[in-house]
């Protein structure tokens, strides 16, 4: 029953709704880079722009006063939605990128010695990779890749030789963006703790499709997208547990994130606005907001189990293609497909799909480090989301027949 | 798809299946690096200068069909000419990209990459190396 429910859904969606002249309407297979947005996404934001906008924390006017009850009520829906044991330990950002930037630099100091080590994964997308590679530069300590096999599945045989005593941070994506792999983060985050190993989750990819508990993880920060979560771009958030949020140093200094302030001294605000200098994307959290009524009201494991059952599917087509190779055949897997076409570059089949109104991303997807590994300099990527449907996996794969007509 | 088959025409696959000159001399003048971080496409064009002439040209690398043929159609005019002359050609062919030009639209090879005007998102396929060696004749000028 899930199964034929969900793709009702498509009409939430404007933008995958629209025709133009007798063109079907987009097959939109880019969902690992950003989601489309349901009505209720743009209504959430445009009301507040119409009807609530002040500015938060500040003005004892009632205009103010709702729109911080608004961007307020957010952090508590978050804190649900992630299963935060507190919602101060709930903090918005722009996005992922600066979710780990905030505490690879707030952070690193704190707990980071020469000598010491970061681990971090051989899938990491570059925003998982370059802050703890400039941290480590600036303290003298050295990273370290847990490494993965041909099949794009992490290692972990030796896994207990990387988590040692040097090691200090554990930082590793949920869901691979590259390879669709789902990593068993959970078992390694218990044997991380073992050793009193703080964790990092990149959960970029995952938080759309996997119900995912902070608390049950037991991780000591998870960070997220709003946009990848069909909430609008430009925010996100930064979990981290309350004992770690309040020894580390704020990120940004300004307004909102003090309590006094002097020529000679300041003194910061508590959890969470210390982390949240400045005037913060207020309409932006407000469609996140939204966008997690949505998927609630949908339900993630309704989400979970369609995307399982489409993933098959799209698997299954895809193999039927001589001539392409998938790059990430982990034995757990989402519904994020890289492939290459033999004898054709990954960015001529991406304009030969766009000319058939099928949208994948060509290129490294900002892991050259993986496709170092596999040896190629980039692969075609169909990524998947809760609106697609079979018909769109069937005319991606004419597209890419299509392209080896052309080619031929 | 008539849009498409314009883009991807017999002169582009062609040149991507058979490029010109496509290898690695083992000695030369000048090796010049075309590069798109963007997308990875990366090229190395290898050129023996003899005054104020090309005088061997050859190109290696890897891209796509549109940045490939692009190359090899432009190694393929270098020989023999001046370096004033493949400034100019360069020029007209970065121009016949945006707009028309007369001097590449006679060139029928040249000008079939015209057609990625209908494409923006591939235009700096086909000029990753055109730029590259403008960047080298202006500084050689100076």
């Amino acid at each position: 029953m899930i199964t034929t429910k969900l793709p009702d859904i498509r009409t939430d969606f404007p933008l995958l709704c629209q025709t133009s002249g007798d063109l079907a309407p987009i097959a939109y297979l880019d969902n690992a880079a950003t989601t489309q947005k349901p009505q209720v996404v743009i209504d959430a934001m445009h009301h507040f722009y119409l009807h609530n906008n002040a500015n938060v924390h500040r003005g004892v006017y009632g205009l103010a006063v709702a729109a911080t009850q608004a961007y307020e009520a957010v952090r508590d829906k978050v804190c649900r939605f992630l299963n935060a044991a507190d919602r101060r330990e709930i903090v918005f950002t722009k996005g992922t990128t600066e979710s780990i930037n905030l505490v690879a630099q707030s952070l690193g100091d704190e707990v980071l010695k020469p000598g010491d080590e970061v681990l971090i994964t051989a899938m990491e997308h570059h925003s998982n990779l370059i802050p703890w590679q400039m941290l480590c530069k600036r303290i003298g300590a050295r990273l370290r890749v847990i490494p993965m096999d041909d099949r794009g599945a992490l290692k972990l045989e030796n896994l207990s030789d990387l988590l040692n005593d040097r090691t200090r941070i554990l930082a590793m994506v949920h869901i691979s963006n590259s390879l669709g792999t789902i990593n068993p983060v959970k078992k390694i985050i218990q044997k991380a703790r073992e050793k009193g190993i703080l964790v990092l989750v990149d959960g970029a990819q995952s938080v759309a499709h996997l119900p995912v508990d902070v608390q049950d993880l037991d991780c000591d920060f998870f960070v997220c997208s709003g946009h990848k979560l069909f909430g609008p771009t430009g925010v996100g958030v930064l979990y981290g547990k309350k004992s770690w949020l309040e020894r580390m140093q704020p990120y940004q200094y300004g307004g909102e994130m003090i309590k006094t302030v002097s020529f000679e001294r300041s003194e910061f605000a508590d959890l969470p606005h210390k982390f949240e200098a400045g005037t913060p994307n207020i309409a932006g959290v407000v469609g996140l907001g939204a966008a997690i009524d949505y998927i609630e009201t949908i339900g993630r494991p309704a989400i979970c189990y369609y995307l399982a059952n489409l993933a098959e599917y799209a698997l299954h087509q895809l193999r039927e293609i001589d001539g392409l190779t998938i790059v990430g055949n982990a034995p757990s897997r989402s519904c994020i497909f890289s492939f290459t076409m033999e004898g054709i570059h990954p960015h001529d089949v991406a304009t030969i799909l766009d000319q058939q109104g099928v949208a994948v991303r060509a290129g490294h997807h900002c892991t050259e480090p993986v496709m170092d590994f596999f040896g190629i300099p980039g692969t075609i990527r169909a990524s998947f989301a809760l609106y697609n449907i079979k018909d769109e996996v069937d005319r991606l794969v004419a597209g890419l027949r299509e392209a080896q007509h052309i080619f031929s | 798809m008539s849009e498409l088959s314009n883009l991807y025409q017999q002169t582009i696959l062609r040149h991507n299946k058979s490029p010109y000159h496509y290898g690695r001399p083992e000695t030369s003048d000048v090796v010049l690096e075309a590069y798109n971080p963007l997308c990875g496409d990366k090229y190395k064009i290898y050129l023996d200068v003899v005054e104020d002439r090309i005088d061997k040209a050859y190109f290696f690398g890897y891209g796509c069909a549109i940045s490939k043929a692009s190359t090899s159609v432009l190694v393929q005019r270098l020989e023999g000419k001046k370096l004033s002359a493949i400034l100019e050609l360069c020029q007209h062919f970065l121009e016949s990209l945006v707009r028309e030009n007369a001097d590449i639209a006679e060139d029928e090879e040249l000008a079939a990459f015209s057609a990625a005007r209908q494409f923006p998102g591939r235009l700096k396929c086909a000029s990753l190396s055109w730029d590259s060696l403008i960047e080298y004749l202006e500084i050689s000028e100076e």
